[in-house]
């Protein structure tokens, strides 16, 4: 108990700095975690409540995004999302793989690598396009889109990987199949919902907290990954009112990921064993990739590369999904690697995101200067 | 003059409204609650932002429709533009001596102004459609709903009287 207390203060303490300075907290959380846990003589230890709590943080983070999925909003923007959604995935994913391979990982380690590698942090590109009032930047909306289709190959992957050694078509089908009884739970019970999430007392946020965790735990009678379920939830719960479910649900995202995030730190070793090699250049390989994807995807979207540098700002950051995938599937090693990277990203990305601008004008008055150069 | 919404996943709402000059006006109403605005003028790259709270917004938005801002009485104009244009201004007014012990009945409100009192707010008490034997006392702030021009009668006509 003592753990999770002392894990609480410390992140009210960070969230106040980092909101005050107004620079992302998730790394801070981490590096809490790490400080407080092996390599700070063990202050922070995971017990059985912080487990419990990290999960949930998982969870919740999960119902969350299945919440924000709304397929027919995909569907309608396609070419935008697919586009620079294609360009992102291949760059990312090949040079994240390729980088982790060589650097000696396993086949299956450097997939997990390269999966955390091509994640950005939704929550950070968001709350960055706001806070550095970027929103009417055209740049914003390739932004925006990208993290839903990134959302989407996250989903995807994480049911390839969890089907493990089942048969893979046996396997989706039995998600689909949850899917639908779910979809159908929502549809069909749409009215007696809104009337439960429409009320002032207890029972909407009573509601939406059972209803995920009652789903999640019959993952294990059903043989379906409890991540798959809940994401399915979100989805399903998505057709009534995802503004009211994703108001009640906040709380215990809100409080449960920022445990989630400490004592993901607490798991990381960075004094034993870890190659400082290794970390350090796959930290900077992400940097540098999300470069290329960015200058790609702006030349290809917007005819510039100059929107592609702001494309770039803004999706440097990886975060929350990254770090989801270190726990749910990473050697210590692995999680070792994602947490230096998501650390190191997230912290350049903010730096990055907030002087963006400066960059673009000092990029476009260099130019104008070497052009009146040459003319005379 | 073109508006157009946009349902952004994860952010919120956008509205972005182009004027016949050319300029760029777009909205935001973000998940967090905030509002931002942004201007952008034609030719122009970097657009300038400013951030909101709701009320914020919603006094910007009384500016915004021409209706008449003072320091402690306030109105708020509603334009019906499917109804011919239709103005409705809903104004407060804090009892003047002028009115105090009268009733809305011995002032002829309706007949000489044309506006209506819908609502008067007594010691934090709201009394909503006052009959016409209710009579003002002092420290008492009417509502009083009509077009502009009914609005300033009144002040005119009854308050200042």
């Amino acid at each position: 108990m003592e753990s999770l207390v002392l894990a609480l203060f410390v992140c009210l303490v960070l969230a106040l700095i980092t909101k005050y300075l107004s620079i992302p907290a998730i790394p801070f959380y981490i590096l809490a975690g790490v400080i407080l846990g092996k390599a700070g003589g063990g202050m922070l230890t995971t017990n059985e409540i912080s487990h419990f709590f990290s999960e949930m943080g998982l969870i919740f983070l999960l119902f969350f995004m299945g919440l924000g999925l709304k397929p027919e909003r995909i569907a309608s923007n396609r070419t935008a999302v697919l586009a620079s959604g294609i360009i992102d995935l291949n760059i990312n994913m090949i040079i994240g793989f390729a980088a982790a391979y060589l650097l000696g990982f396993s086949l299956m380690e450097s997939v997990i690598i390269a999966s955390a590698f091509y994640i950005s942090s939704t929550a950070m590109a968001l709350t960055s396009l706001i806070e550095n009032r970027k929103l009417m930047l055209r740049e914003s909306d390739t932004v925006i889109w990208l993290m839903v289709f990134e959302d989407l190959v996250l989903i995807i992957f994480l049911a390839i990987i969890s089907a493990g050694n089942q048969n893979l078509v046996f396997f989706l089908i039995k998600i689909l199949a949850v899917l639908g009884v779910l979809y159908a739970l929502a549809h069909y019970g749409k009215e007696f919902l809104v009337s439960i999430l429409d009320r002032d007392d207890e029972l909407p946020i009573l509601f939406t907290f059972a209803a995920v965790l009652i789903t999640a735990s019959f993952a294990l009678y059903l043989g379906v990954p409890e991540t798959m379920m809940v994401i399915a939830l979100g989805v399903a719960f998505a057709t009534t009112d995802p503004d009211a479910f994703e108001q009640h649900a906040r709380p215990f995202k809100d409080v449960f990921l920022v445990v989630f995030f400490v004592f993901f730190g607490v798991t990381v070793d960075f004094s034993g064993g870890a190659n400082w090699f290794v970390i350090g250049a796959i930290s900077i390989l992400a940097v540098v990739s999300k470069l290329i994807s960015g200058l790609l995807t702006g030349m290809f979207i917007h005819g510039s590369a100059l929107s592609g540098l702001e494309i770039w700002a803004n999706t440097i950051a990886r975060g929350e999904f990254s770090i989801a995938l270190a726990v749910i599937y990473g050697s210590p090693v692995v999680g070792t690697t994602i947490a230096a990277m998501v650390i190191v990203t997230s912290i350049v990305g903010s730096f990055v995101a907030k002087y963006s601008g400066i960059l673009r004008r000092g990029i476009v008055s260099h130019g104008r200067h070497r052009a009146l150069r040459r003319g005379h | 003059m073109a508006l157009r919404s946009l349902n952004l996943p994860g952010v919120g709402t956008k509205y972005e409204f182009e004027t016949d000059k050319g300029d760029t006006v777009a909205i935001f109403f973000t998940k967090t609650g905030i509002i931002q605005m942004y201007t952008l003028q034609k030719g122009c790259k970097t657009p300038s932002a400013a951030e909101m709270s709701p009320v914020e917004a919603r006094r910007l938005g009384n500016i915004l429709t021409g209706a008449i801002i003072e320091a402690d009485q306030e109105s708020v104009e509603i334009a019906f533009s499917a109804l011919a244009d239709l103005r409705i201004t809903i104004h407060t007014f804090f009892v003047t001596p002028a009115v105090v012990g009268k009733t809305i009945e011995d002032l002829q409100i309706r007949a000489k102004t044309g506006a209506t009192v819908i609502a008067v707010c007594r010691h934090d008490r709201n009394i909503i459609n006052p009959p016409p034997t209710f009579a003002f006392e002092e420290g008492d702030a009417a509502l009083v709903i009509g077009e502009s021009d009914q609005i300033k009668t009144f002040e005119r006509e009854i308050m200042v009287n």
